[in-house]
């Protein structure tokens, strides 16, 4: 059966994963674990709030100023979602690590999550996406939509809505 | 020096590295994705012979393609004219050669030579300024 899909702001998406990349690669710089936390947190409360963590500055500086278009497209924004809650959960433990002293695990989580964000920003490939699409094929509660039609997992939606 | 600024200097260098080797990675990635274009030329069949050609891959719904990159290809093919064939592919209408040109996302331009070998892939959006300075060496 043909599923519903959503409009979605990739550009939203994309400023979201821009700034996460830039400040965890700032923090690894100045050596600021507390910076990554923030990150985390943000991440956090997006998750929370199922909007990009830090989407509040596309929607309210880039946007409004045509800085950055809105690239809307009909896609599901739950395995963003999901995408954006493992980015957390990684940053989150890789924030701890560095607080407990395991500088090289906290550090690899961190660039971990830049590469994740890097491929998804620039390469247009959501490897959360990819995840949770592929956990829905076992039939898990929660992970119940499919990728847009003519879609591969994770990637970018190329076409429109299947309604 | 002081440790701190030595510390500071080492971490912006491995940053340096670390996302060198990404970009490494990206750059391998757009070569095979080259080399997939020049060896599926001959699925364009409105290719004229002997004269450099963008093959540009777009889908109705995309936003930058209308506000950005369709501009951008119109500005590059008026100043050059004959000189340039532009080949607009509705990857909705042909996700047959968006699959074997290896187009994950729209907009994506490919430049091919006057011999119809791919030189270059653009993956996102491609300004004006960039188009001709990739077609002036071709």
């Amino acid at each position: 059966m043909a599923q519903i899909l959503q409009k979605v702001d990739h550009s939203a998406l994309k400023t979201n994963q821009i700034i996460i990349i830039s400040l965890n690669v700032l923090a690894f710089i100045l050596n600021l674990p507390v910076l990554a936390a923030f990150v985390a947190v943000m991440m956090g409360i997006g998750s929370a709030l199922k909007i990009p963590g830090f989407g509040f500055v596309y929607k309210n500086l880039l946007k409004p100023r045509g800085w950055m278009k809105p690239d809307v497209l009909d896609d599901n924004p739950e395995p963003h979602r999901f995408a954006q809650f493992l980015g957390f959960l990684f940053m989150t433990v890789g924030s701890a690590s560095l607080f407990l002293g395991a500088a090289i695990l906290g550090w690899s989580l961190v660039w971990l999550v830049v590469a994740l964000a890097a491929l998804n920003a620039f390469g247009g490939f959501c490897v959360g996406c990819a995840v949770y699409y592929w956990l829905g094929r076992f039939n898990l509660p929660g992970f119940s939509k499919q990728p847009p039609t003519g879609t591969f997992p994770g990637m970018k939606p190329k076409i429109g809505a299947s309604l | 020096m002081t440790s701190d600024t030595m510390s500071l200097v080492l971490r912006f260098g491995l940053a340096i590295v670390i996302i060198g080797l990404g970009v490494f990675a990206y750059w391998l990635i757009n070569q095979r994705l080259l080399v997939r274009a020049s060896s599926n030329v001959f699925t364009l069949l409105k290719k004229l012979p002997d004269k450099p050609v963008l093959v540009y891959f777009t889908t109705p719904d995309c936003a930058p393609c209308k506000t950005v990159q369709r501009p951008a290809i119109d500005r590059v093919s008026k100043m050059l004219g004959e000189k340039l064939q532009v080949i607009e592919i509705d990857a909705t209408e042909r996700p047959d050669l968006a699959k074997v040109w290896g187009v994950m996302s729209v907009p994506t331009t490919f430049l091919l030579d006057p011999r119809g070998e791919a030189r270059y892939v653009n993956n996102g959006v491609a300004r004006a300024e960039k188009l001709l300075e990739q077609i002036q060496t071709l």
